[in-house]
């Protein structure tokens, strides 16, 4: 399934190779080796490191699908997720986003209170004028490439082998630096704790044979999670079909959660 | 207000309504950046051997030090478990910039401190044997207990003084080049993402420590009552005005480049710029703090003005100056984090006077090194032409022994 | 003291320096968390210990161990679906150590109408009602939902229908 991540980038299809690609990844490493004796933490940097889990053996590597259409935007998932995780008030590791697409174009959004208790319905007028109107679930993309991870100053936040993207708070300092290298605004600093804080894809429920507790919770079938090695999974086959996006692109995370139906106004 | 992506509602994530790094993040880089901007002007003479700054250059050195002292408090007093800070340095993650930051600052004061220690050594040296007890002790302990100078080490120390200047020099640039990579690393952000971001934050760092300098200089000689070096004066504003010269330039750079592109940069710094920064950015740092001290300096640099004049218009231009550079980190710090992740608004910073991020605070760190430099030179001689004023022989006669050291260089 | 060398003082900077860095090596070594992973830069222990949090949530398949009829019935109803926590509040509020401490909630409009009331948003062929009761079909008294959607089993059939405009 890893050709299925996004990242992977090659000049001429004839180039897929595993030859060329071998010489490749030689090239690059005995550049990296010189940089490494230059200025180590650059090369560190371009190389990705904090995201070894590539190295390492695991049997699970997970990813969340979102479905736009099937959202209905009640917010349970929500509710859920705050007791689930003891979130405190506005602060979300989750959250729900309703678009509205005028005839005209224009790109209504909201959020109130992180469409904790559903959403009120839309007045007459903008009702009037909507061409497209939809809910848009979102939480921390879990990135292949997490910028949140490469910017911890002492490794407390890191990628699992199995593709969560955690928080050690006990080893937190509470700089918050990570809270602003995410693109997504999927972490937050915990007022409470002291400490950054954001979605865990329920580590604990995950490592005892549940789902997030979000996907538990969702009545149509908007969230799914599951294992990509196993391609019998919901989200194997969903992904298979390659009609998936991710948010925002162009800063190049490679997100691991993937959106089915996203119109190309969601930020 | 034009919002980015003319999105008619100023929508925001749920998790970005508040400002997480505060007016704390402000004065951090603003300390630090006074610390490479000391450290040059004590290098200019050693190094660069600029003879106009010799008065000045152990002057810039103690400053360098009692801004280095605070550099990191901000820092400390802003984080959640500030219990766990040195696990910067005892987990240090290479990938990110602020861990290295935790090295290249640790590293710097180390260097700043030798280097101090081999200035005064000669002083160290006099006190311990001119004083007794526990005084006595202190001293010897400075000294780390060599209490008789060798003159050959003079020459030594000398040619060590200027080399650790000259590393000095590219390792204050680093500490400071790499304050604007903690920011201009962020590609989260876009007023922040630019790889300008570190010449920037370096060029305003010096323009801001050199400003600073000056006037702490002329606040220290107008309470002595003592002669201001108007020779001294004339060089610094001339450098100072270049040195603001290329630091403006680049900033206007970034923004003229972005706005030329009209690229995604643009589509949110543009509606940033003319909104919510407009008075501090356009107005505050561009029209007003960078013009007239642009004017001031300029005058002060070119044409051959009075000693008064060229007093005033040398302070005020670099009181102006330290203004500027002020705002810039306001601008940069808080301005960058106005620009919602949602690419459909702004979030509002919210002035705070009191709370522990607080204006109170902020002010009550900021003067910490001044009251530390003043602490200090009530122990050790900073200014060579105090000597007329200096009663106790002891140090007249360090004074004496350090300018005969000077002169055999 | 001797005459010293032009050197004595910088040989002991020198020691001061040494000693500073064993110290802080010394430090830095025992503060280093023991299972610290150093290739991909994390402590390993943080794994085991988030493994360990405890669960709010049971899922479905804790309700059936006591409710096992209610699922047995729900296979057939149209919210077949749903998460029964969703509705009636999360296993640990509910039950605690095997033993019932509160009952578990559920029951009002207002979760019917959270996911059912009509939204512009909604997927179009998402059962949806416009919220107010007077516009509801047939129906023009103020009444709980309840009373005639069974919250498991809400479909109504024709008889069922006719039955509620009688009582009604």
């Amino acid at each position: 399934m890893r050709e299925l991540i996004p990242g992977v980038n090659v000049t001429d299809i004839n180039d897929i190779d595993s030859k060329s690609r071998r010489e490749f990844v030689k090239k690059a490493l005995s550049g990296s080796a010189l940089m490494l004796l230059v200025y180590a933490p650059g090369a560190a940097a371009l190389h990705g490191r904090g995201t070894g889990w590539k190295q390492m053996s695991t049997e699970h590597r997970y990813a969340y699908v979102i479905d736009i259409h099937a959202c209905i935007g009640w917010g349970g998932c929500i509710r859920a997720c705050k007791q689930e995780n003891h979130v405190p008030d506005n602060m979300f590791r989750t959250w729900l986003e309703r678009y509205v697409i005028t005839e005209d174009g224009e790109v209504y959004v909201d959020s109130p209170d992180g469409g904790l208790k559903g959403f009120p319905p839309l007045n007459d007028e903008i009702q009037s004028k909507t061409s497209i109107s939809f809910f848009v679930p979102k939480m921390c993309n879990h990135c292949e490439h997490p910028p949140c991870v490469q910017v911890c100053p002492v490794g407390a936040t890191f990628k699992s082998p199995e593709g969560f993207v955690l928080i050690d708070h006990a080893h937190c300092i509470g700089c918050a630096y990570c809270v602003q290298a995410c693109p997504y605004g999927a972490r937050f600093y915990n007022t409470e704790i002291g400490k950054s804080d954001k979605c865990s894809w329920c580590y604990h429920r995950v490592q005892d044979g549940k789902s997030p507790v979000c996907v538990e919770a969702c009545p149509t079938g908007a969230r799914k999670f599951g294992d990509l090695l196993d391609p019998d999974s919901d989200v194997a086959k969903i992904l298979a079909g390659r009609q998936w996006a991710v948010l925002k692109p162009e800063v190049f995370t490679s997100p691991t959660c993937f959106y089915i139906s996203l119109p190309h106004e969601v930020v | 207000m034009e919002l980015p992506n003319h999105s008619p509602v100023n929508f925001i994530f749920p998790n970005d309504h508040e400002i997480t790094w505060s007016l704390l993040i402000v004065i951090y880089p603003y300390i630090t950046g006074l610390i490479a901007g000391a450290f040059v002007v004590s290098a200019l003479y050693k190094v660069f051997k600029i003879k106009e700054f010799k008065c000045i250059e152990d002057f810039a050195l103690v400053a360098a030090f009692c801004f280095g002292l605070f550099a990191a408090l901000p820092l400390l007093a802003h984080l959640g478990q500030p219990q766990r800070a040195l696990n910067i340095f005892f987990t240090p993650h290479a990938s990110s910039a602020m861990s290295i930051f935790g090295y290249v600052y640790g590293s710097y004061m180390i260097l700043l401190i030798i280097e101090l220690w081999l200035v005064y050594r000669p002083y160290f040296i006099l006190k311990v044997n001119a004083t007794e007890g526990l005084e006595q002790r202190l001293w010897w302990l400075l000294t780390l207990g060599v209490t008789i100078y060798n003159p050959d080490s003079a020459k030594l120390d000398n040619k060590l003084e200027v080399f650790l200047a000259g590393i000095g020099i590219p390792w204050a640039c680093a500490l400071h080049g790499y304050v604007g990579f903690i920011f201009g690393s962020v590609k989260a952000r876009a007023w922040w993402a630019t790889p300008l971001q570190p010449l920037i934050f370096l060029l305003s760092a010096i323009v801001s420590g050199m400003a600073i300098l000056l006037i702490m200089y002329t606040f220290i000689k107008w309470r002595q009552g003592a002669r201001y070096d108007f020779v001294m004066i004339k060089k610094y504003a001339t450098i100072l005005w270049a040195v603001f010269i290329l630091d403006f330039v680049l900033e206007i750079l970034e923004v003229i480049f972005a706005a030329y592109e009209k690229g995604h940069h643009w589509s949110l710094i543009g509606p940033l710029l003319k909104g919510p920064l407009f008075e501090t950015y356009v107005i505050g740092q561009l029209l007003i703090l960078s013009t007239i001290p642009f004017f001031l300096l300029g005058y002060a640099a070119l044409v051959d003005v009075k000693e008064k004049s060229l007093l005033y218009l040398a302070n005020i231009g670099s009181f102006l100056l330290t203004l500027q550079v002020l705002l810039m980190r306001y601008n940069v710090v808080i301005g960058g984090q106005m620009v919602a992740k949602s690419e459909r608004g702004f979030v509002k910073f919210h002035w705070d006077f009191f709370s522990g991020e607080g204006v109170l605070v902020c002010v009550a760190i900021f003067v910490m090194p001044f009251i530390t430099y003043y602490v200090i030179s009530q122990f050790i001689p900073i200014f060579e032409e105090e000597e007329d004023e200096i009663t106790k022989p002891v140090e007249r006669q360090a004074r004496r022994f350090r300018r005969s050291l000077r002169e055999n260089r | 003291m001797a005459n010293p060398t032009p050197y004595s003082h910088l040989y002991r900077l020198g020691l001061v320096l040494i000693t500073g860095l064993v110290l802080f090596m010394m430090i830095m070594i025992a503060q280093t968390p023991a299972s610290w992973n150093y290739e991909v830069w994390y402590r390993g222990d943080a794994l085991v210990e988030m493994k360990s949090i405890p669960i709010v949530y049971g899922g479905n398949e804790s309700c059936v161990e006591c409710h096992a009829d209610e699922d047995e019935e729900m296979a057939e109803y149209a919210h077949k679906l749903l998460n029964c926590e969703g509705c009636h509040g999360p296993l640990t509020l509910h039950v605690q150590d095997g033993e019932k401490t509160a009952d578990a909630v559920g029951k009002s409009d207002w979760q019917c109408l959270n996911c059912h009331q009509a939204q512009i948003s909604n997927p179009l062929d998402y059962p949806q009602f416009p919220g107010d009761i007077s516009k509801h079909e047939n129906i023009k008294k103020n009444t709980l939902c309840v009373k005639c959607h069974a919250p498991h089993d809400p479909a109504l059939s024709e008889e069922d229908e006719d039955e509620a405009m009688f009582e009604f």
